[in-house]
C-alpha cells in the first residue's frame, strides 16, 4: 500500500486499520482481558482471599453488623455496612473516626485508598466475627491495571491508555468502513483456509458484539474524556478546571451533613427499617446501610438501594433517611433526575462499570469482553498470517523472515498467550506466597510481571510455531489447575461452592477450567496446523496453477480476498 | 502520479515513507488538534448547562477527531490533507470565539 500511487477510498481506509489496530494492539489486548476480567473484580478478590469462603449469610447480617460496629467502631463518626449480596459472601464494614477539617478536606485527592481516620473490616455476616483475611492485590490490581498499568505514574499510565483506546476507536470505525458486507460477514466462517480463515475469524468476533465493542471503547474514552479532552473544562471553567468535577459530583446528593448534639442515645432496631427498605426496593433490595453519629441522639440511619458495585455507584441509587433513635422516616430524597447528555454518559458509563445487579447481564459484558480480545488477538495474527512468505511446499521455509515481521510474532506470543500465562501466575501466587509474607500483595504483582517477562524471552529463544504451542499449554494447565489449587489450599472446593449455591466462587472455578480447556484446543489447533500449500502462487514455472492437484482450493485461494491486507 | 492530474502535488507527496509520515503525524497530532479545538468551542457554543457542554463537548469532539484522522488517510494530496484540517481547525477557533462570552459577539 503505497501513498503517493493513486488509491481508493476503501485501500486507505484499510491501511489505517491494519496499522492503529497493530501498532497498539498488544497494549489493547492487555487492557481489553484485564478489563473483562474487572467485570468480575470483586469474585476474584473473593476467590483470592479463601479466609473468606466459607462465611455464609443467615438473614441477620445488619443486626450482626451494628453490634459488631459498636463494639469495635464506638465513637467513630459514621458507619458504613455493605451488605452480602449476589457478589459477596460476606459484610465489609467501615468506619470513620472525628477529623480535624484540614484532614477532611484532603480526602477526596486519595481515590478513596488511605483516607485518614478510616478502618475497614470483613464480617463473617452469621457469627459477627472479624476475618482476618489473608493481603492480597486481588481482582482490583488487574482492575486499575486496565487504566492506569503498574509502575508509572497515574496520569502516564491514563494517558497511554487513552491514547491506546483511540486508535481502537479508530480501528474499530475504519473497520466498520471496509465491511461492504457486514452481515455476510457474520454467518461466515471458512475453517482450515489459512488466511481467509483468520479474517472470517476475526469479522465474526469484531461483528458479533461490535455494539458492545463500540459502546466499551467510547465509554473508556469518555471515562478518561475530561483528561483527555482538557480543553472542553478549561473553556468551560477558565478559573478553575477542578470546579467542573465538583459540580458533577455534586449534583447527586448534597445533603449537609447533620451535626452531632451530643447527647448519648442508643440506636434503635434495624429490622423494621431494613423492611421498610425491602417493601420500597422489592427487586433490588437494600444494599448498604450508613449510620452517622452513632450513639449521639443526633443519629441518622441511611438504606441506600442495592447494586450490583454499591461503591462505584454514585449517584442513581435510591436512599432513604431515618432518625437513629426513633427510627422514624426523615426523608426519601429520590435519584437525581439526569438531563439528556448526562443521561447518555450515565448509560454508557453503567455499562462500563458494569453496574448491574443481576447477574445475566454481567456475564453478558463478560462474554462480549473475551469477543473483543479475541477480534483483537485475531487481528494481531492475522497481520502476521496475511504476510506470511508462501510457503512452496510443507516444509519450513529457509529464507530468512524479515526483521519487523519477526519483532510482530514474539510479541503477539508474548501479548496473547504469554499475558494468559501471566494472569494465572498471579492466581498461583495467591496461593502459593505464605500467608505471613510482608508485602504479600506486591509479590502477587511481581509473579504477574516477571511470568509475563519470561514468557517475552521465552518467545524470543523458541521458533515461532513451538513457542505458541508450549505458552498455550503452560497457560492452559496453569488456569485448568486452579479449581485443584482452590482445593488444596484452603479455598471451598467445587463440590462444596456448587453444593452450598456459593456463585461467587464456583464461577472462578469453572470459568477458570472453561478458560484452561479453550487454550488446550486453541494449542491443538497450532500443533494440527500444517502451512497450506498455495499451488496458485507457489507452483514454479515447471509446473503451472492450472495444473494443479487441488483444483477446487486453488480457485479458492486466488479468488481476490474481500479487503486488500496486504499494505 | 501521472502528470496530467487534477491535483497539485509537492514533492514530499511521491517519497511513499515520507508521505505516510506526515500522513501519520498529522493525523496524530494534526487530529489532536482539530479535536481540542472542537471541544472548546463545543463546550461554550452549545446551548447546554455547563457540565452537561462540556460532557457533550468531550463525546463529540472524539467523533472528530475519528473524522479527521480518516480525512487525513483518505484525501488524494497532502495538501488537501493539511488544508482539511486547517479549514477544521479554523472554523472551530472561530465559533469559539464567536461564541466565548467575551467573544465578538
Amino acid at each position: 500500500m503505497r501513498f503517493d500511487k493513486p488509491r481508493t477510498f476503501r485501500q486507505s481506509i484499510s491501511w489505517v486499520h491494519t496499522w492503529a489496530g497493530l501498532l497498539l494492539g498488544w497494549l489493547l489486548f492487555a487492557v481489553f482481558v484485564t478489563g473483562t476480567l474487572s467485570f468480575f473484580r470483586n469474585e476474584i478478590t473473593l476467590w483470592m482471599q479463601p479466609e473468606l469462603h466459607r462465611a455464609h449469610d443467615d438473614g441477620h447480617a445488619a443486626a450482626n453488623a451494628l453490634r459488631t460496629l459498636e463494639r469495635v467502631g464506638s465513637g467513630a463518626q459514621q458507619w458504613t455496612i455493605s451488605l452480602p449480596g449476589p457478589r459477596s459472601n460476606v459484610v465489609n464494614l467501615s468506619w470513620r473516626e472525628a477529623q480535624p477539617e484540614q484532614a477532611q478536606g484532603s480526602q477526596s485527592r486519595g481515590g478513596g485508598r488511605q483516607q485518614p481516620g478510616l478502618h475497614r473490616a470483613v464480617m463473617d455476616p452469621a457469627t459477627g466475627e472479624l476475618i482476618e483475611a489473608r493481603q492480597t492485590a486481588g481482582g482490583n490490581f488487574l482492575y486499575r491495571f486496565h487504566f492506569e498499568l503498574y509502575g508509572m505514574d497515574r496520569a502516564w499510565g491514563r494517558w497511554i491508555v487513552g491514547i491506546a483506546t483511540m486508535f481502537m476507536f479508530v480501528a474499530l470505525i475504519t473497520g466498520v468502513i471496509v465491511h461492504r458486507q457486514i452481515f455476510r460477514d457474520f454467518f461466515t466462517f471458512r475453517p482450515a483456509k489459512g488466511k481467509r480463515s483468520w479474517l472470517d475469524a476475526h469479522n465474526a468476533s469484531g461483528v458479533l458484539s461490535l455494539p458492545f465493542h463500540l459502546v466499551i471503547t467510547f465509554s473508556g474514552l469518555m471515562l478518561l474524556g475530561s483528561m483527555l479532552m482538557p480543553t472542553a473544562v478549561s473553556s468551560a471553567y477558565p478559573e478553575d478546571s477542578a470546579a467542573y468535577g465538583r459540580e458533577l459530583r455534586g449534583l447527586g446528593n448534597a445533603a449537609p451533613a447533620p451535626r452531632a448534639t451530643g447527647e448519648a442515645a442508643p440506636l434503635t432496631a434495624i429490622a423494621p427499617l431494613l423492611a421498610e427498605g425491602e417493601r420500597r426496593w422489592p427487586d433490588a433490595g437494600v444494599g448498604s446501610i450508613v449510620v452517622t453519629h452513632p450513639g449521639d441522639a443526633g443519629a441518622i440511619i441511611e438504606l441506600r438501594q442495592a447494586r450490583g458495585d454499591s461503591l462505584a455507584n454514585r449517584a442513581a441509587t435510591e436512599r432513604l433517611l431515618f432518625n437513629g433513635v426513633s427510627g422514624k422516616l426523615l426523608d426519601a430524597p429520590p435519584a437525581a433526575e439526569p438531563s439528556t447528555v448526562r443521561a447518555i454518559q450515565n448509560v454508557l458509563s453503567a455499562v462500563h462499570l458494569g453496574r448491574f445487579a443481576s447477574p445475566l447481564p454481567r456475564w453478558l459484558l463478560f462474554l462480549s469482553g473475551v469477543l473483543g480480545s479475541l477480534m483483537v488477538a485475531s487481528g494481531l495474527v492475522l497481520w502476521v498470517v496475511s504476510r506470511a512468505k508462501d510457503a512452496p511446499s510443507a516444509e519450513p521455509s529457509l529464507a530468512p523472515i524479515p526483521r519487523g515481521h519477526r519483532l510482530v510474532q514474539v510479541l503477539n506470543i508474548a501479548a496473547v498467550a504469554g499475558l494468559m500465562i501471566a494472569i494465572a501466575a498471579y492466581f498461583w501466587a495467591n496461593r502459593l506466597v505464605p500467608v505471613e509474607q510482608a508485602e504479600r500483595n506486591l509479590w502477587e504483582i511481581r509473579t504477574f510481571f516477571s511470568a509475563w517477562g519470561l514468557t517475552l524471552i521465552h518467545a524470543l529463544l523458541r521458533r515461532h510455531k513451538r513457542a505458541w504451542i508450549e505458552q498455550l499449554v503452560a497457560a492452559g494447565a496453569l488456569f485448568a489447575a486452579l479449581p485443584l489449587l482452590n482445593t488444596f489450599s484452603g479455598g471451598a472446593h467445587l463440590g462444596h461452592s456448587l453444593a452450598s449455591g456459593q456463585w461467587q466462587v464456583a464461577g472462578f472455578d469453572l470459568t477458570a477450567l472453561a478458560c484452561g480447556l479453550l487454550l488446550f484446543f486453541a494449542a491443538r489447533g497450532v500443533i494440527r496446523h500444517v502451512p497450506r500449500v498455495r499451488p496458485g502462487k507457489a507452483a514454479p514455472a515447471a509446473r503451472p496453477a492450472t495444473r494443479s492437484p487441488r483444483p477446487a482450493e486453488a480457485t479458492a485461494a486466488q479468488a481476490p480476498l474481500p479487503l486488500p491486507l496486504r499494505c | 502520479m501521472k502528470p496530467d492530474t487534477p491535483y497539485s502535488t509537492c514533492f514530499a507527496d511521491h517519497r511513499p515513507s515520507l508521505n505516510i509520515t506526515l500522513r501519520s503525524v498529522m493525523a496524530v497530532f494534526g487530529g489532536y488538534g482539530v479535536a481540542a479545538l472542537a471541544a472548546a468551542a463545543f463546550t461554550v457554543g452549545l446551548p447546554l448547562p455547563r457540565t452537561d457542554a462540556v460532557m457533550a463537548a468531550i463525546m463529540l469532539a472524539f467523533l472528530v477527531y475519528t473524522v479527521a484522522v480518516i480525512w487525513v488517510f483518505a484525501t488524494a494530496t497532502l495538501l488537501r490533507s493539511a488544508a482539511g484540517l486547517a479549514i477544521g481547525a479554523g472554523a472551530f477557533a472561530a465559533w469559539q470565539w464567536l461564541a466565548a462570552p467575551g467573544g465578538a459577539a
